[in-house]
């Protein structure tokens, strides 16, 4: 045999070789990858759904803002709905408020020991503290209270001998009538000549006004119900 | 002729060797055709085995044969992902049938050359 042929079967058998070689590693490959159409048909796939999370992530954030928006809308309505109530409540009377103001104290004339002099007979009356409360009210005074009991819009100051009641309960005298308001305001109604003081004076009553930078006039403690009253429906 | 056959090992062992050490992997698509043109080289091989066998050997016949066979059974392959038609079974079939004709005459030669 000649060189050449030597020659040409060494190569034949160096590129089979080779080819066999190639042939194994591309299909252990294979066998460990995934299929080329396979691969193809997931990328399109993820694709699709990168488009789809960058969309729905857009949505998302949208839909957050709108949800902040809301939230804040929502939190600035109760706030205000806080305030109305707040303020609400402080007209009715339902809360402590606190102030400057007098203290108006009433007792009645002192009864003589003995039986010495003469003997005042008169005692104060419902229509005494409700003149009162009626001129402190006049002279602007914001909250008034009688012993403790606050005067609110549906306070009855009630003659129900031998006592007085106010909100249906029981005072006794002395009677401390609180009111908040500007001092001189409010003592100087009670006191012009010819007013309420000098006119409770004369009935022999004790009358003591005294100022105060600051008091405190406790809340209307009772529940309120409206049985009978119904708002009126506008329209 | 044994001198051939011990060249042929030895160029088998050197192109595996190359083959591992080559670090290039072929992409997946083509490895329907390098397997046919493996099968069909393959044959040459055999083709060629058995026409020294037969003192009939051509060094041009073999080499082109191994080259155009290959080249062949490659072609048929991507012609025949390209028609829809798994063309490529053709030459599995040719070659294989082929290799079992061949390797049978090569046993038959060397009983007779024991004998």
């Amino acid at each position: 045999m000649k060189l050449s042929t030597y020659l040409s079967l060494g190569l034949v058998a160096l590129v089979l070789g080779v080819l066999i070689v190639f042939q194994f590693r591309v299909t252990r490959h294979i066998e460990q990858g995934i299929p080329a159409g396979r691969a193809q048909e997931l990328a399109l796939e993820l694709r699709q759904l990168e488009k789809d999370k960058s969309k729905l992530e857009a949505e998302a954030n949208d839909l957050s803002l709108k949800l902040e928006q809301v939230t804040r809308g929502q939190t600035e309505a109760e706030k205000a709905l806080k305030d109305e109530l707040a303020k609400a409540r402080l007209l009715a009377g339902l809360v402590p408020v606190t102030g400057p103001g007098i203290e108006v104290t009433l007792d009645n004339p002192p009864q003589q020991a003995g039986g010495r002099g003469p003997v005042s007979l008169y005692a104060i009356r419902d229509e005494d503290l409700l003149r009162v409360i009626n001129e402190l009210r006049g002279a602007g005074a914001e909250a008034l209270s009688i012993n403790g009991q606050r005067i609110v819009a549906h306070t009855e100051i009630r003659w129900a001998a031998p006592f007085i009641n106010v909100n249906l309960t029981r005072v006794v005298p002395p009677y401390h009538i609180l009111a908040i308001g500007k001092p001189d305001n409010l003592k100087s109604a009670l006191e012009i000549p010819g007013g309420l003081v000098e006119y409770l004076q004369d009935l022999g009553v004790q009358v003591k006004i005294q100022p105060y930078d600051r008091l405190t006039i406790p809340g209307y403690s009772r529940t309120t119900e409206f049985h009978y009253a119904k708002p009126v429906v506008k329209g | 002729m044994w001198l051939g056959i011990w060249l042929a090992v030895a160029g088998l062992v050197l192109g595996v060797l190359l083959g591992l050490n080559i670090p290039l992997v072929l992409p997946q698509v083509y490895a329907k055709y390098l397997s046919v043109a493996a099968l069909a080289a393959l044959d040459s091989v055999f083709g060629g085995i058995r026409a020294a066998m037969e003192d009939q050997f051509d060094n041009t016949v073999f080499i082109s044969g191994f080259f155009s066979n290959a080249l062949l059974a490659a072609g048929l392959a991507f012609i025949g992902e390209r028609l829809g038609i798994d063309l490529y079974l053709a030459a599995v079939v040719a070659f294989g049938v082929r290799l079992f004709q061949n390797l049978a005459i090569i046993r038959r030669h060397l009983f007779k050359k024991l004998k």
